[in-house]
């Protein structure tokens, strides 16, 4: 099979660019930043931490056995890795990457393994195999699209997530996800960003003067109200750079007339535990639950974020409350929902432009949210495309994972790893690509830079908010069509307060 | 030397048969046996236990009728495997002679393979490994992900089938009907025994993959913080 790129551009992006001497130091020849790897016994350390893991996760176990039993080592998974057809490296075989981590519990922690380790001294855990490991598991964007062939049903994707937790509990993580974790639970904003909550208020002030100047009525991000049935998490990010999704959530309730608000204390959807540790998925999931619960909220609404809505979905029941747990919904479900029983009013072919669908993966892989934003984009949009493959077929934008937070891998990202993703956009001819996650935003847009695709990418709530019938929001807040920016400025503070 | 063969296929058919045969049954009981202890164990301490039931259910049906996946990925490959696992599991099984024994042995017997037909999929199933085998010795990505194992079972897997064919057509058989018996029935015993201990017992346990792989992400609701204790980070800042 020909790669998608060629040695030259492949050799260019995969290029360490790490200082040589921080390398040596370290003794960790890995392409993202480390802050204080262990220099010294390190598989001991690593094998601690396996060990550990094992001891309180049935379910790891399950996986391992299960997959050191049947693994046939067929190859079809390289048919669905992105990475592999850019690159053609057999080291980035999906099967390849997990058998590290698979033949390291054979041997360490199965009878049959122990004994041929000690009778032939083979396969012992040495710095160069987690130095490998280390490096393999990031170039890997656990998109969880390789399960889709694998005949044995081997989830690859769970088996990088493993590998990540093991390594970031002897202190081998990328350094840019760790020190936004460090922040958003020890740090004094809160959050993985570093917004300090003035700036996020005057953020959000600024915007609802935005939009009533623009669409004549007053719209609100109510905050910290007490008892509001929906507490919105965004991927805090969006608080900055993605103003227009934002709006587009406030839009949408202004348009349902449906109570949500933002707390203050705590805000933000992003939870890269999903990424690298279950300790930190605990954590970060336990926040979210926990200021709903301080709002008397009712559902836990995630924002257009892939990973930060699977992060909650599942982290929520799992670490916080099992079938008690607070129920987890995303803003696109909200809005189907919304349109279909007819609390949102859209304006059918109110885009113009041709718009496509990118499929995060957190999201589309389980099946979760596919149909959904479809449906809302076929009505809004006048002439909406696929791209192929798609739906829980689609392809990785090429940032999952959390690598599209570490900026030392971008010419990595936009090259190999994006590569396909770039190509099945331009082929769409699209001047819209909406992609309702904000990992898959900030990737996209850099691969349509680096790989010179003239698109634009957009989130649905983008869309929706140009989409949206305000004349219910006039009529209800008593603004007559004709006076667009006339609001009453009283009915709109009280819609707020009660919505 | 035909008496010394004679008693060696004796010992092979009747107590090493039982024996090997048994072994295998028991090993396959076993490795399911530990899959549906291990699963039921992970649910009990699952924090989530809202299984997504659809995706499993989905999922298993598309890898044991594959029909659905051959046309998006590797069509040639997916129709050799296709047709390998279909020969291996039909002709053993249906084979006329297998049956007519197991009716002597212990008196049942099930439908049986029209023979030319059972000859067809026997020499398909042949063909198939060696293209199997030729695949995987002929592509460098093969090469990078395969074992020494993942070489030799194509080939040892045709070793009954190739001397079952001239067993069943002793004219064209290179030897004599009974060392070719004794080959078919000594290679299929040396398989029965590495059956459960090798990557060939998938052959009960992918229907369970699926059911595994979504429960290998339902993690205790403690599991993080009991895994901090261990390790005495508790209070260790990130």
């Amino acid at each position: 099979m020909k790669p998608l790129l060629d040695s030259q551009a492949i050799a260019k992006a995969m290029k360490n660019t790490r200082p040589e001497g921080v390398r040596k130091d370290q003794r960790l020849d890995v392409r993202y930043h480390v802050e204080h790897p262990p220099t010294a016994d390190r598989p001991r350390k690593f094998l601690e931490a396996f060990a550990a893991i094992l001891r309180h996760n049935p379910p790891y176990v399950l996986a391992l056995e299960h997959y050191i039993r049947l693994q046939a080592k067929c190859g079809r998974c390289t048919t669905q890795c992105m990475i592999y057809q850019a690159t053609g490296d057999p080291k980035d075989i999906p099967c390849h990457r997990s058998s590290m981590i698979l033949d390291i519990y054979r041997r360490y922690f199965t009878l049959g393994g122990r004994v041929w380790g000690a009778l032939t001294g083979r396969g012992d855990l040495t710095d160069e195999t987690l130095r490998e490991m280390a490096d393999s598991v990031w170039n890997c964007t656990a998109c969880r699209k390789c399960m889709l062939d694998c005949p044995s049903g081997i989830d690859h994707g769970l088996m990088a997530h493993l590998s990540r937790y093991i390594l970031s509990e002897i202190d081998i993580a990328p350094r840019a996800l760790v020190v936004s974790t460090r922040e958003q639970l020890e740090g004094e904003t809160g959050n993985t960003s570093a917004f300090p909550l003035p700036a996020i208020l005057d953020g959000l002030e600024f915007l609802e003067d935005d939009m009533e100047e623009e669409l004549g009525v007053k719209i609100k991000f109510p905050l910290d109200v007490e008892g509001a049935e929906y507490v919105f998490f965004p991927a805090v990010s969006d608080f900055m750079m993605e103003a227009e999704t934002l709006m587009g959530n406030a839009a949408v309730f202004a348009a349902t007339g449906d109570s949500w608000t933002i707390g203050k204390q705590y805000h933000d959807g992003i939870n890269y535990g999903l990424f690298y540790s279950d300790r930190i998925w605990d954590r970060v999931a336990g926040k979210v639950d926990a200021e709903t619960r301080r709002l008397k909220g009712k559902v836990i609404l995630i924002g257009e974020c892939g990973h930060a809505s699977r992060a909650a979905k599942f982290g929520i029941p799992t670490f916080h409350g099992g079938k008690d747990a607070l129920p987890v919904v995303n803003c696109m479900e909200y809005a189907l929902e919304a349109w279909q029983k007819g609390k949102l009013k859209l304006i059918p072919n109110a885009i113009k432009e041709r718009t496509t669908y990118h499929d995060p993966c957190n999201i589309s892989r389980v099946k979760w949210i596919i149909e959904q934003p479809r449906e809302l984009l076929r009505y809004i949009c006048e002439d909406y495309v696929e791209m192929t493959p798609n739906r829980e077929d689609n392809i990785c934008c090429g940032g999952g994972g959390g690598t599209v937070s570490i900026d030392e891998l971008r010419p990595y990202r936009t090259g190999p790893a994006g590569k396909a993703k770039a190509e099945q956009i331009r082929a769409t001819g699209a001047k819209y690509c909406v992609a309702p996650c904000a990992n898959c935003k900030k990737q996209l847009k850099e691969l349509m830079e680096d790989q010179k695709v003239d698109c634009q990418i957009v989130g649905l709530h983008d869309l929706l908010y140009k989409a949206i019938d305000y004349s219910v929001v006039k009529k209800r807040q008593g603004i007559s069509e004709e006076a667009p920016g006339q609001a009453d400025t009283e009915t709109a503070t009280s819609e707020a307060a009660s919505s | 030397m035909n008496e010394t063969v004679n008693s060696m296929l004796d010992f092979a058919r009747g107590p090493l048969f039982r024996f090997t045969f048994a072994l295998m049954i028991l090993g396959l009981v076993r490795l399911v046996g530990l899959t549906l202890y291990g699963a039921l164990r992970a649910y009990l301490y699952a924090g989530d236990k809202a299984l997504l039931w659809p995706i499993i259910r989905q999922r298993t049906l598309w890898w044991l009728f594959p029909f659905a996946r051959f046309r998006r990925t590797r069509f040639v490959y997916s129709i050799i495997s296709f047709v390998f696992h279909v020969g291996l599991i039909i002709t053993p099984i249906f084979l006329f002679a297998h049956v007519y024994l197991w009716e002597r042995g212990i008196g049942i017997s099930w439908w049986v393979l029209p023979p030319r037909l059972a000859d067809l999929l026997t020499v398909l199933t042949v063909v198939a490994a060696v293209a199997l085998f030729v695949g995987r010795v002929g592509s460098s990505f093969s090469r990078t992900i395969s074992r020494g194992w993942d070489y030799a079972w194509p080939l040892l897997l045709t070793v009954p089938f190739v001397s079952g064919f001239f067993a069943t057509h002793p004219t064209w058989s290179p030897v004599s009907y009974s060392v070719m018996m004794l080959i078919h029935i000594l290679s299929a015993e040396v398989i029965f025994v590495l059956v459960p201990f090798s990557k060939i017992a998938h052959c009960v346990l992918v229907p369970f993959s699926q059911l595994v792989s979504d429960l290998g992400w339902r993690f205790p609701a403690s599991a993080g913080r009991d895994v901090a204790k261990t390790l005495g980070k508790e209070s260790v800042p990130i």
